[in-house]
């Protein structure tokens, strides 16, 4: 504990409810989840409460590399990914300024605490639900307001804010006390996993885009440019909008085949496609 | 019938997006979602059109609190939609009052995985990899360039689809489910797979420590599977995940679980 990092603390748990999926203030999800609770963003941000920009940075963008391809789609998620930012670039710059620390610390918090909180808050928050409505029921406006706003987003911010504050303020010690005595083939594992759980957010992804299994191709397309051609993100969307492109003038033919298949009649193949 | 009330003016029109972009998860829940950002979106709406009719405005707001689930910058499409047809009903135009709840609960499911693939899938890894690259060294220029790329790209992405579904009702429905903009999506899921493709390649580290022997000598075996397919052990990790989330539909902590049971196995026993 030292009072010197009472403040960087304050405005770090700050940001972390700022940047929280629920929170409203920027935009909702545009400029709070998608913006401040990117882990990239949140080491900017908790470099300039901690004073030092750089190594905020250099943490924030360790820690996204693991959580590329954090997903959140019907509530489900696979990683609570503002506490892991948050937590954990926080406490790492309140101790040791290492980006690996801090992908360690934002794995193990992402994972277990974040995790734990998010799924509680998500079942509890059908009381808010319930309130507001009722206040539908009687036409009761401020009732909805408060029930959803003003209530969830006090609840929101005591527990986003207050737990990352107090992990800030008060676990430095611990962290040391980690980093000392925990046995190397712990760190060892949570770093090859760090390597290794970009791969379900993606697969997640795979999970949403890929609805046939032909559409493995385009996958393995996308990645063999990556790892064999080694091209940059931006050289592979140039290729892939091609590709899209093709995609979009073959598909005008294909479907007027699917519709002669479908009905088994030679004279629907020249239906128009404006059919359906 | 009420034919002589006054059209929804642009301030309300911008209100009714805004109440939703700002709030649409406030009160999220595993029950109800953003059910009641509805509700709250059409408070000034009620008050403006059904001030004298408290049945008319119950049954305004019970309808925009039922659950619902959608991508909320593409979303606002829906929202668009939705708001004129309930400016319809409030003038007394010959629009029901199911109207609104079908379109709601028949075009959210559509346009989420639409608005998913487009948001999650290909903006933000795409912005976020070319400001990861910019961030090398510790430069504030990276965190800078997606903060101001993508602050820009989802409110703008939302204020679009909003004013185009009020612009074209129901005919926008169309432009979400229609056969030709089927076309359209389909050609923008492949770029994002080729994307998720690319990410899955860039984004996953795992090498082996093992060395094998390779006639008298022994070379990592590391370097003989890059000799034959660079980066093959993430691509095994994350077609695993997939096969774990989609064929057998087991839920993410499972998965994540199951990665670090295979991470920890390996770890111990050195190949890793």
């Amino acid at each position: 504990m030292d009072s010197s990092l009472f403040i960087p603390a304050l405005l770090t748990g700050i940001f972390c409810y700022l940047g929280a999926i629920e929170s409203p203030w920027l935009f909702g999800m545009s400029g709070g989840f998608y913006v401040m609770g990117r882990p990239l963003v949140a080491g900017l941000l908790t470099g300039i409460a901690f004073g030092d920009v750089t190594a905020g940075v250099l943490c924030g963008a360790a820690v996204q590399a693991v959580f590329i391809a954090n997903l959140s789609t019907g509530g489900a998620t696979n990683s609570e990914i503002t506490y892991a930012a948050y937590g954990g670039i926080g406490l790492a710059l309140a101790t040791t300024k290492d980006p690996a620390v801090a992908v360690t610390l934002s794995i193990l918090i992402g994972q277990t605490f974040g995790l734990i909180f998010y799924n509680t808050r998500m079942a509890a928050y059908s009381v808010w639900n319930r309130g507001a409505q009722k206040a539908a029921e009687e036409t009761n406006d401020r009732g909805i307001v408060m029930n959803h706003v003003v209530y969830p987003q006090i609840t929101t911010f005591i527990l986003r804010a207050v737990p990352i504050f107090l992990a800030i303020y008060f676990g430095t010690g611990l962290v040391d006390w980690l980093l000392t005595n925990v046995p190397q083939v712990v760190t060892d594992v949570i770093s090859v996993l760090g390597g290794v759980l970009p791969a379900l957010g993606i697969a997640m992804l795979m999970g949403i885009v890929i609805k046939d299994r032909m559409h493995l191709v385009f996958f393995f397309a996308g990645f063999v440019l990556m790892a064999f051609a080694g091209l940059s993100m931006l050289a592979l969307v140039f290729i892939a909008a091609l590709v899209a492109y093709l995609v979009f003038l073959s598909s005008g033919k294909q479907m007027a085949v699917e519709v002669g298949n479908i009905t088994m009649n030679a004279n629907a193949a020249y239906e128009d496609d404006d059919m359906f | 019938m009420e034919n002589n009330k006054d059209r929804l003016t642009k301030k309300e029109l911008r209100q009714l997006w805004a109440r939703w972009g700002f709030t649409h998860l406030s009160s999220m829940s595993y029950e109800k979602l953003q059910a009641h950002a509805w509700a709250y979106s059409y408070i000034p709406f009620a008050n403006k059109y059904y001030k004298d009719d408290p049945e008319a405005k119950r049954r305004l707001l019970l309808r925009h609190s039922m659950f619902y689930n959608t991508e909320p910058q593409t979303g606002q499409l829906i929202n668009g939609i939705v708001a004129s047809l309930e400016e319809e009903i409030a003038i007394g135009g010959d629009v029901s009052e199911e109207l609104p709840v079908n379109i709601k609960a028949t075009l959210m499911g559509p346009l989420a995985g639409v608005g998913d693939s487009i948001i999650q899938g290909i903006i933000v890894p795409i912005l976020l990899s070319i400001a990861m690259g910019l961030a090398a060294g510790g430069n504030v220029l990276g965190p800078v360039f997606y903060i101001v790329t993508y602050g820009i790209c989802g409110p703008l992405i939302s204020y679009l689809c909003f004013i185009n579904g009020y612009r074209l009702g129901v005919s926008a429905i169309d432009v979400i489910v229609g056969e030709n903009a089927k076309r359209i999506t389909d050609a923008f899921n492949v770029l994002g797979i080729m994307v998720v493709g690319g990410l899955a390649a860039s984004n996953i580290a795992l090498v082996t420590g093992l060395d094998i022997p390779m006639g008298d000598e022994v070379k990592p075996l590391q370097d003989v599977l890059d000799g034959i397919f660079p980066k093959i052990l993430p691509l095994v990790m994350v077609l695993l995940a997939w096969y774990l989330i989609t064929k057998r539909q087991l839920k993410a902590t499972t998965v994540i679980l199951i990665l670090t049971v295979i991470c920890t196995a390996g770890v111990v026993i050195g190949v890793f």
